[in-house]
């Protein structure tokens, strides 16, 4: 009776790790698709607006779905004038909160470092400069996003049947 | 001196520490704030001018006072254009950024020039903070003298000084006293308020912050924000009907006109200009031309003796007989114009002025005037 409860936990343990494994795959083309999104935003802001950073950031992160507006969100707080006693550069505020908050996001560290690249010149020279380099770094977004496409495709279901067949071969193997 | 605090906000931290740290009697006065890149960091303070050491003490020699380098130079940048150098372009362009609370920091850099105008700047490495201070109170020496008891309100008015001596500081407080009807004579205590027009092209007048003035301009007072000066005070009178029109630093051709137009519609213009004497005044061709014309029906000037402004007011007609005389030697070349010119202006509106004289001021006498040296030696030349 014990050993079939046993089985029946791992079972589901290993079912579980699939299925999260699985949702990462998915999430991921999806956050990137979503960071390509705020970065339009961004552009419009810079090219068309003329919105000062920490507004236009703040503006980006009400439009945005849960982890990425978080991240504008705490970088626009963190520049806006309320806390302006810190005397942080966007660079450093930008690297900081990035850094910080990249793990509850399901995109790797190829994005990421795409994200402070731009970080690093953000708010530093004058518009065309700006809209360069959003663009360069939405192209290499989008090429991320291929890839991370062709992963969803490729290893979505795998890991999530991967999941429950590896419990079910540790159970016949513990029985 | 209250706003000295937040405006150290503005630094980047290593800055801020340094600064943070210079005597008080210096924070009280400071004037300005100058950061060269790999140079010395230097305040004016109480018309003086010290170099700061890396403990906030100050001292004469450069040699060992605090550097600030690149890193500094492109933070205070970042944070003085609120972290968007692209929505700061057209700033740049001018060479100055006005940040909250009405405080201008000047710019150098490398000018970049497109088609032969200057388009941007870059490799910014000279700031110049200038700190703004609201100084109630101080139009209240100022205001009684300018005043037309005839028409219930103030004569046009010129304040004249060079730089750093508290043109705007005056104008603004000005403008305040006017537009909350605090005339400072016991004669004008009944005249009521005047509506007031600002036209705040540097937008260090008010300061504003979103189109809201952040000084103290009194309750009936708008202000046209970073607007040019000539459109703006046509736009002014188009659609504010305002009584008295404020401009700061006007010296342009196109400004003249504008003012010419205000003063034809019946709008009394306070303004300021930039010249030592009365002699610079004329010198410059646009103001000149405006004050030939007899317009301003007075001229402040101010002089600065430490910390204390001294203001003095000089009287259209007195101007004129300062200056007709090297007017005069000036038009001597091209004659015939010059006793029809000198003779037009003194009509103005100062019939009735307080210590003024009333005989017929001419400009003839002066042609016996002892300038002979003067005009001797440039037919030599």
């Amino acid at each position: 009776m014990l050993k079939l409860v046993g089985a029946l936990l791992v079972l589901i343990a290993g079912t579980l790790i699939g299925l999260v494994q699985s949702a990462r795959y998915a999430a991921r083309p999806r956050q990137i698709r979503e960071l390509l999104h705020a970065l339009q935003r961004l552009e419009t802001e810079i090219g068309y607006g003329q919105t000062h950073l920490p507004e236009a950031l703040k503006r980006i992160s009400d439009t945005a779905p849960p982890p990425l507006s978080l991240l504008f969100s705490d970088i626009s707080r963190s520049l806006s004038k309320e806390s302006a006693g810190s005397g942080e550069t966007v660079r450093e505020c930008w690297e900081r909160i990035i850094l910080a908050r990249w793990p509850e996001t399901a995109m790797k560290n190829t994005e990421r470092e795409a994200i402070l690249r731009l970080g690093a010149t953000l708010g530093g020279s004058g518009r065309e400069d700006q809209l360069k380099h959003i663009r360069l770094a939405a192209i290499q977004l989008q090429a991320e996003e291929a890839a991370a496409r062709e992963d969803q495709r490729r290893y979505e279901k795998l890991s999530r049947s991967l999941g429950m067949l590896g419990a079910a071969l540790v159970v016949i193997v513990m029985i | 001196m209250q706003q000295s605090q937040p405006i150290l906000e503005l630094f980047p931290v290593s800055l801020r520490l340094v600064l943070e740290r210079i005597p008080a009697f210096a924070r009280e006065t400071l004037e300005e704030i100058r950061i060269r890149e790999n140079r010395p960091l230097e305040i004016g303070y109480g018309s003086r001018y010290a170099f700061v050491r890396e403990d906030g003490s100050l001292t004469e020699l450069g040699h060992d006072a605090f550097v600030p380098g690149k890193e500094h130079c492109r933070a205070l940048l970042e944070r003085i254009t609120n972290h968007s150098i692209y929505a700061a372009e057209e700033e740049l362009r001018r060479g100055y950024i006005t940040v909250s609370g009405g405080h201008r920091v000047g710019l150098a850099g490398r000018a970049v020039l497109d088609k032969g105008a200057v388009f941007h700047l870059r490799d910014i490495a000279g700031f110049n903070v200038r700190i703004a201070r609201a100084r109630i109170g101080f139009a209240a020496q100022v205001l009684p003298g300018l005043l037309d008891f005839k028409a219930r309100t103030i004569r046009h008015a010129l304040i004249v000084s060079p730089p750093q001596q508290g043109k705007t500081t005056l104008i603004r407080d000005l403008a305040r006293s006017i537009s909350s009807g605090q005339w400072h004579h016991p004669a004008a205590r009944d005249w009521g308020s005047r509506k007031v027009g600002v036209v705040d092209e540097r937008s260090e007048i008010a300061a504003s912050d979103k189109g809201v003035p952040t000084f103290d301009l009194g309750p009936r007072c708008d202000v046209l924000d970073a607007c040019p000066k000539a459109e703006g005070i046509m736009m002014m009178l188009r659609s504010m009907s305002p009584e008295i029109i404020v401009v700061d630093e006007i010296g342009r051709q196109e400004d003249a006109e504008a003012i010419h137009e205000a003063v034809h519609a019946g709008v009394r213009v306070l303004a300021t200009a930039h010249a030592a004497e009365l002699s610079d005044l004329f010198g410059r061709p646009a103001l000149a031309k405006l004050a030939e014309t007899g317009i301003f029906g007075s001229y402040v000037f101010l002089t600065r003796d430490g910390s204390k402004v001294n203001h003095r007011i000089v009287s259209a007609e007195e101007a004129e007989r300062q200056t007709s005389r090297s007017r005069l030697r000036t038009i001597a070349a091209t004659p015939r114009d010059a006793p029809g010119a000198g003779g037009a202006q003194p009509e103005i509106e100062g019939s009735g002025l307080p210590g003024q004289s009333i005989v017929k001021n001419r400009a003839l006498p002066v042609i016996r005037s002892p300038d002979m040296r003067l005009s001797g030696g440039s037919e030599d030349a």
